[in-house]
């Protein structure tokens, strides 16, 4: 075999010419990594992300600010994304709880019971929701859901809800099938959707009671 | 090999300056914003149930199950928009958002006279103009001041039990939003 040329027919040494097929594989490399690693990113931090611009209460987390004009970027665009119209000030103020009051997630097959006072609102709703934050569907009649003008209170005027697929005597909020449940209380009318209403507001406790396994 | 490391690195660097570029671009190019959505599903002008209650998959996810939810696009730069909603609901609230879904104005039963849906949406300039002379019909009416082209008028109506489905439902498909020329 003859020996590779050191120039070329168009006269250009040959080994540039891998120097810059080198080269050109690095560049689109880098831009690899920049283009699938911001585009996965954004995605994944609009999947998950569930901290920027929240407010914890208990078990209870609530976002203030989404859907107006001083919400962050990452809000923006998960309101973009999926299409939400967020409740106006005016309207009332929604708080999702992932968790019970151990720390531990909410499960579809589990009995809880919801105990504790209620800040100040003209109402309020409280339902059990799946991972896309619809109401659960239950297969039956009755919505998985409790409105403030239905439930018994206590004398102190504290409010006792008990979260099960079995009836159960009092305020009774069904919840039905398997897998992550989310606890969704919203606030209509109220003092504590704005911001300076939200320091000294207590919301009450889930506490698991038992799972069918 | 340090060339590679290098190599990394800028990726890197890349990476975030798209991740800020494509996180500030995905509300201006979203497809399935709420605006998309609507759009959609209805004309400009015309009240669109938000619920799943009167058929079909819901336009909107409009979250509270115990709700139901009408809304209208709009565009101000034709002319200011009037909505009115005949009846008596135990509860209703109404929000205008911008096109990108950004809340601009929101108010409830409370604030309105006798309880009676009557807005008008329009810019500060229509504002000013109309002023100069305002009608007799639009004396009792909330005006919501919105410097925006594009918008869309969101009312929510609490369900408190199955007895008020009916007239909640009437509520809503009663419900008008009219081009207004003064």
């Amino acid at each position: 075999m003859a020996p590779y040329p050191a120039i070329s027919p168009s006269g250009i040494p040959s080994f540039p010419r891998l120097f810059m097929l080198k080269n050109a594989f690095l560049t689109l490399l880098a831009l690899a990594i920049a283009v699938v690693g911001g585009g996965g990113s954004v995605w994944y931090a609009l999947k998950t992300q569930d901290g920027i611009g929240a407010i914890r209460i208990g078990p209870w987390t609530a976002f203030p600010d989404i859907g107006t004009q001083a919400a962050d970027p990452y809000s923006k665009a998960r309101v973009a994304r999926e299409g939400i119209l967020a409740l106006g000030q005016a309207e009332g103020l929604s708080f999702i709880a992932e968790r019970d009051s151990d720390g531990e997630q909410l499960k579809r097959q589990c009995a809880y019971e919801i105990e504790g006072g209620f800040p100040t609102a003209r109402f309020w709703t409280l339902y059990a929701a799946d991972q896309t934050l619809g109401v659960v569907e239950t297969g039956k009649s009755r919505l998985a859901a409790l409105q403030s003008y239905q439930v018994l209170r206590q004398p102190d005027n504290a409010v006792v809800i008990s979260v099960s697929n079995r009836p159960a005597p009092g305020n009774w909020l069904l919840s039905d099938g398997f897998g992550r449940m989310y606890l969704v209380l919203t606030f209509y009318d109220t003092p504590i959707a704005s911001s300076t209403g939200l320091s000294d507001v207590t919301l009450p406790q889930i506490v698991k009671v038992g799972c069918n396994a | 090999m340090r060339r590679l490391l290098h190599v990394i690195l800028l990726g890197l660097l890349g990476a975030g300056i798209v991740h800020i570029i494509v996180l500030l671009l995905v509300p201006e190019f979203s497809e399935r914003n709420a605006w998309s959505r609507l759009a959609m599903a209805s004309d400009l002008y015309r009240m669109t149930r938000l619920d799943a209650e009167a058929g079909g998959t819901p336009v909107v996810k409009s979250v509270d199950p115990l709700f139901y939810a009408a809304a209208c696009r709009f565009d101000l730069s034709e002319g200011m928009v009037r909505v009115k909603a005949p009846g008596n609901v135990p509860f209703w609230s109404v929000s205008v958002y911008d096109r990108s879904g950004h809340n601009i104005y929101s108010f409830n039963d409370h604030s309105a006279t006798g309880r009676v849906l009557d807005s008008i949406v329009l810019t500060p300039a229509q504002m000013i103009e109309i002023r100069k002379d305002l009608p007799e019909e639009l004396q009792g009416a909330i005006f919501v001041e919105a410097s925006i082209d594009e918008g869309m008028f969101v009312i929510r109506s609490f369900v408190p039990d199955d007895s008020w489905k009916p007239i909640v439902s009437r509520f809503l498909e009663q419900s008008s939003c009219e081009l207004q020329d003064y």
